[in-house]
């Protein structure tokens, strides 16, 4: 009720003052900030002792006949879900961004947070197709036509929930009757689909670097890191629920390949592209792979690596959305094609910095937050089969061919001085902490992952 | 002549996701989605009481009548023109679409024996049809109109298909609130387009 109803309700009512851009910012930085802070402090067995007195919430709640339940051990994921909406809503009031933006991300943070607690959790797939309708607004915002992105976005969308329900109906009982082996492997089948249609894993990419090109960065980055992080817990719940998922040995090598393929398309595609709105899709595309292989490992530690990346990945998005949307204003383009960016060092030094800085971190470069996890995760692959590391390895060539280009091109001297623009005094501050918090993530590993290391520990069967 | 009656609506609603994947005319596609929607009711009849067979087809007019007042709004009703002449791509999603009823009809029974021998033929073939019409339909188009159509013919299909599996009042709710945000959709990017048309 606390986690999901109340803000589903206050999402609604942010939407009745959304005309009040400042009020609706602070507000919509607040109530998730309120939330994800309740979720650490009744952590506890759902239980909190003030001055002597306790409040003890109730842990379900019933709709139809079914239940929403959330244990003490899962606050952790509703923290980092609210906390991830508020980090959003922080600095939307210094942006551009649509006037739905907080609310609507509000009422999607509510109903991620019901993603993962829907019992049973098959459900939540009709879940996630609500919250890809109701992107809508964000991602495809009044005054411009529908384009191709958005309405193949929602095509795979749902196109990926009837997998995922028939998975669970094929293999139903599958627990009593272990020999059903073809069953199985057709349930293995759906779900792996199911996920891939959502997740736009290669080669079902195809709509993310065309969303990232049609919507304004700051809101894809929130739907899509909000989408990344629900679906790889989601998955989670997956392998901890079915135990002939989790030991099916094929599964392993399955996700390998995907995160591998995901990698290298990433990287390769991204090296040749001419627009950094689309260069972002393929960040996520990359991201999903390393989700994807962290998972595939499956060996003694590899939760807590999953938990020691996903904080930086998040924060890595959040700074490169940042810094794009900064770009976005300043060079009044939504393209944001690589000749706009000629000598952009000499004239938005402070976005530059950002950019340049979010770059590096995303590719998992040494001296950044993403990279402790990115080190670990290489040096795992080196005890990996050769055309995996050979994948994994033409993906971080491609996105460092990247990296190089786009450098160039900043710190290229422009040919004549445009002195009409300025940047604003104000963004120092938010420029100068994102960089000083990716420092201290890849300096201090233990920044990011000392307040995350009870995240996933609600997934008993997958810490055996 | 029992069992032609019975699977009546099972054609009439194969024939109105026909004719909503083939022609495009606003006025004509709202009436066959709408007898989509209502010759669902029949065939849910057989599975479930009265007071649950008719979610489905109540919630298929509100979503008609959602997407008939933005279309109206936007000046979109137009009389229809049933001598209008077929264009090629017309006829290609009309042959695409009876290519597949048909591949559906002849492989259906052994598919039924192998996945889902629990559901009856009828019940399946109605489904099936539906999910597959409406993914060409996905596959086929741009327009924004027609993108909530094919998702609402190839959810219709599955939500059908699943009632015959498994029956829950949450999925059943969930399932009305995807169908009505749908429409919403669908009439916000009706809506959008007009905006920006030129004068």
């Amino acid at each position: 009720m606390v986690w999901i109803v109340l803000p589903a309700l206050l999402g609604i009512g942010l939407v009745l003052i959304q005309r009040l851009t400042k009020l609706s910012a602070v507000l919509g930085s607040l109530f998730p900030l309120v939330f994800s802070v309740l979720a650490l402090v009744f952590s506890n067995g759902l239980t909190l002792n003030l001055l002597g007195r306790f409040f003890t919430l109730t842990d379900s709640l019933a709709i139809f006949g079914r239940a929403i339940q959330i244990t003490a051990d899962q606050l952790g994921i509703i923290a980092l879900l609210y906390f991830l909406c508020f980090a959003w809503n922080l600095l939307s009031g210094l942006l551009k961004v649509g006037q739905w933006f907080n609310s609507l991300s509000l009422i999607i943070t509510a109903l991620w947070v019901s993603v993962q607690f829907i019992n049973p959790f098959l459900y939540s797939a009709v879940v996630i197709e609500l919250i890809a309708f109701i992107s809508v607004p964000l991602l495809s915002p009044r005054g411009t036509p529908a384009r191709s992105g958005v309405i193949r976005f929602l095509s795979m969308q749902t196109i990926a929930m009837p997998l995922i329900l028939l998975s669970g109906w094929m293999v139903s009982g599958i627990e009593t009757s272990p020999s059903a082996e073809a069953i199985i492997y057709r349930g293995a089948l759906l779900v792996i689909a199911g996920f891939s249609l959502w997740a736009g894993i290669f080669p079902l990419h195809s709509w993310l670097p065309m969303l990232t090109e049609e919507s304004h960065p700051w809101t894809i980055s929130f739907l899509q890191t909000m989408m990344q992080i629900g679906l790889a817990i989601f998955f989670l719940k997956f392998l901890n629920q079915y135990a002939w998922l989790r030991n099916l040995e094929e599964i392993k090598l399955v996700l390998k390949w995907i995160g591998g393929l995901c990698i290298v398309s990433a990287g390769v595609i991204a090296a040749f592209q001419k627009k950094l709105s689309r260069v972002f899709g393929y960040f996520y595309l990359s991201g999903t792979g390393y989700v994807v292989l962290t998972m595939a490992f499956q060996q003694q530690g590899w939760i807590e690596l999953l938990t020691l990346y996903l904080l930086p990945r998040a924060l890595a998005y959040w700074s490169l959305g940042y810094a794009l949307s900064l770009l976005r204003e300043a060079l009044d383009s939504e393209q944001l094609d690589f000749s706009e960016l000629t000598g952009l060092i000499w004239r938005y030094p402070l976005t530059s910095v950002l950019l340049l800085c979010s770059l590096f971190n995303v590719t998992g470069m040494p001296l950044f937050s993403l990279f402790p996890s990115h080190r670990i995760i290489w040096s795992i692959l080196a005890s990996e089969s050769l055309p995996i590391r050979l994948l994994i390895s033409l993906g971080l060539i491609g996105m460092i061919t990247l990296l190089l280009r786009t450098l160039g091109r900043v710190i290229q001297p422009p040919e004549e001085a445009n002195e009409d623009k300025k940047e604003r005094a104000i963004i120092v501050v938010p420029v100068v902490l994102i960089v000083l918090f990716m420092v201290l993530g890849g300096l201090i590993p233990q920044f990011f992952s000392a307040p995350l290391q009870n995240l996933l520990i609600s997934f008993q069967n997958l810490l055996r | 002549m029992t069992e032609a009656l019975q699977s009546l609506p099972v054609y009439l609603a194969l024939l109105a996701a026909l004719l909503n994947l083939v022609r495009r005319q606003w006025t004509l596609n709202l009436i066959a989605l709408l007898v989509q929607f209502v010759c669902l009711f029949p065939v849910l009849l057989k599975i479930m009481p009265l007071q649950l067979a008719v979610i489905h087809p109540f919630t298929g007019l509100m979503v008609t009548l959602i997407l008939y007042l933005t279309l109206v709004g936007v000046g979109g009703i137009k009389s229809i023109n049933l001598r209008q002449s077929l264009t090629s791509g017309e006829i290609f999603r009309g042959l695409a679409g009876i290519f597949i009823i048909a591949t559906l009809r002849a492989s259906l029974p052994q598919f039924q024996q192998a996945v889902f021998p629990q559901v009856s033929s009828n019940h399946l073939f109605l489904s099936l049809g539906l999910i597959f019409v409406g993914l060409l339909q996905l596959g086929t188009i741009r327009e924004p109109f027609y993108l909530a159509i094919g998702v609402l013919t190839f959810l219709s299909g599955f939500e059908l298909l699943y009632s015959a599996l498994e029956f829950s009042y949450l999925l059943e709710a969930l399932f009305v609130a995807v169908n009505l945000l749908l429409a919403i959709v669908g009439a916000f990017f009706i809506v959008k387009n007009a905006e920006s048309e030129p004068a």
